[in-house]
């Protein structure tokens, strides 16, 4: 991507109005490790928002929120109790990296292979959108379709609300790939809710070697109501070929990533639920 | 297309300076621009780490960052970590380990070294290879670099320790 001119805006209204006035000429920045990549070399305008107080993460309630130009590093280093979120943070790319994307970055325009979408939507996320005011996106929402649409006109992603994981909640998170700084081959989040040894709801969800993240609502139902053993996980992680066609992706077959992510789905769930039956923080 | 200077002002090496830069150069380019060569270009896409800088005590690739992004932070490059006559500690472990051979990488790592001596006070070996994992060598089969790191951390932890 061409940058032609660099705006650093002093408040979140004063960036939108930037945003609005550029139109398809302006591009928020806020780690700005993406951008190197674009292919498109129209010349546009970068709009930095990584001034505007926008970099924290703290408790809010039953939610844990984090703000959009938060890096990763930050996320990773983060500590309290039940928080998962480090886990996935540690396994994105390299120490260099993570010191300077950011958690908005990441999930504003989302590329095929990124984890942070399938983790968010694992334990149901919600997004904070500025506009004239702020609105909040499920993660289904927010993840239906490619999210970059939703910034064409100038809003803005301000904060990540993630909810404060229960007693009786459970995460799972599992990325494959050939080194530790090399993209996902396939990436598996899980979220289970326990009744003791009954699975009460459970939201799976997948990325990498798939066009784009999504849940797995034939692994999900295959698990609701029965034991949290590994049989039934077993047996659930079958069903994600019936969810989403599983593609070829640098050298491997669609039946190898098929079979990469049922792998993953039975591990991400199996660590799920050591997690709900208390783990080691 | 038109040039569009405009002004950058931040901390290199413990001095305040003003550049002129575009909005389009990387941090790298205008860092050997000004004469900061110890930061090297190897790949240029954020994977080899012979770029590598410390942006408020913070290792980062500087050609992933465009200069207009470190305005008001503290950089430093190698530059600030050791003369030839006067090596830093895990300088004078590399040269005595018989770590370097290209050198091309040699600045990046020490400074994801520089990174963790200074943020972290427990050296276990997956904290280590976390801030290491950033920098490519394809010389020395990183044993001998990773040899030296462990004598300089375990001399630096034995102290924290007594004090």
């Amino acid at each position: 991507m061409k940058l032609c001119e660099f705006l650093r805006p002093a408040s979140l209204s004063a960036a939108r109005d930037n945003l609005r006035e550029l139109g398809t000429k302006g591009m928020i920045l806020a780690g700005g490790t993406a951008l190197h990549f674009m292919q498109d070399h129209t010349p546009v305008t970068a709009v930095d928002i990584t001034r505007l107080g926008l970099s924290y993460i703290r408790p809010d309630g039953n939610f844990y929120r984090i703000g959009a130009t938060t890096p990763l590093s930050d996320i990773q280093r983060y500590r309290a109790p039940r928080w998962a979120m480090h886990e996935i943070c540690r396994r994105i790319s390299t120490h260099q990296i993570r010191n300077v994307s950011t958690i908005g970055g990441n999930i504003c325009r989302v590329f095929p292979w990124a984890d942070l979408p399938v983790v968010l939507l694992a334990m149901n996320a919600r997004m904070v959108v500025y506009s004239d005011h702020e609105n909040e996106y499920s993660a289904d929402e927010y993840f239906a379709t490619q999210p970059a649409k939703r910034f064409l006109d100038g809003n803005i992603l301000t904060s990540v609300k993630v909810p404060a994981l229960q007693a009786h909640h459970g995460f799972g998170s599992v990325k494959v790939s050939r080194t530790t700084a090399a993209f996902s081959m396939v990436t598996i989040a899980a979220v289970l809710e326990l009744d003791g040894s009954i699975i009460q709801s459970a939201r799976i969800a997948a990325g990498s070697a798939i066009p784009f993240p999504r849940r797995l609502p034939n692994v999900e139902a295959a698990l609701v109501g029965k034991e949290a053993v590994s049989e039934v996980f077993k047996e659930a992680s079958t069903k994600a070929a019936r969810d989403v066609p599983w593609r070829s992706c640098e050298g491997q077959s669609p039946e190898y990533s098929q079979h990469l992510a049922e792998v993953s789905i039975l591990d991400a769930l199996e660590r799920a639920a050591t997690f709900a039956h208390g783990r080691a923080e | 297309m038109k040039k569009n200077p405009q002004t950058v002002q931040f901390t290199i090496n413990g001095e305040s300076k003003t550049f002129i830069t575009e909005p389009d150069e990387k941090l790298l380019d205008l860092l050997r621009r000004e004469g900061y060569k110890g930061a090297k270009f190897g790949c240029g896409q954020g994977t080899c780490g012979s770029c590598t800088v410390l942006m408020d005590g913070r290792a980062v690739y500087s050609c992933l960052l465009y200069a207009m992004q470190v305005e008001g932070h503290e950089i430093r490059t190698i530059e600030s970590i050791g003369t030839h006559d006067n090596p830093s500690e895990f300088q004078q472990e590399l040269i005595d380990g018989g770590a370097v051979q290209c050198g091309y990488c040699i600045p990046g790592m020490i400074m994801s070294a520089t990174a963790l001596m200074e943020n972290e006070t427990h050296f276990d070996d997956e904290t280590v290879r976390e801030y290491m994992d950033g920098n490519l060598c394809r010389c020395t089969g990183y044993e001998k670099i990773w040899s030296a790191l462990r004598r300089v951390l375990d001399r630096q932890e034995a102290q924290n320790t007594q004090s």
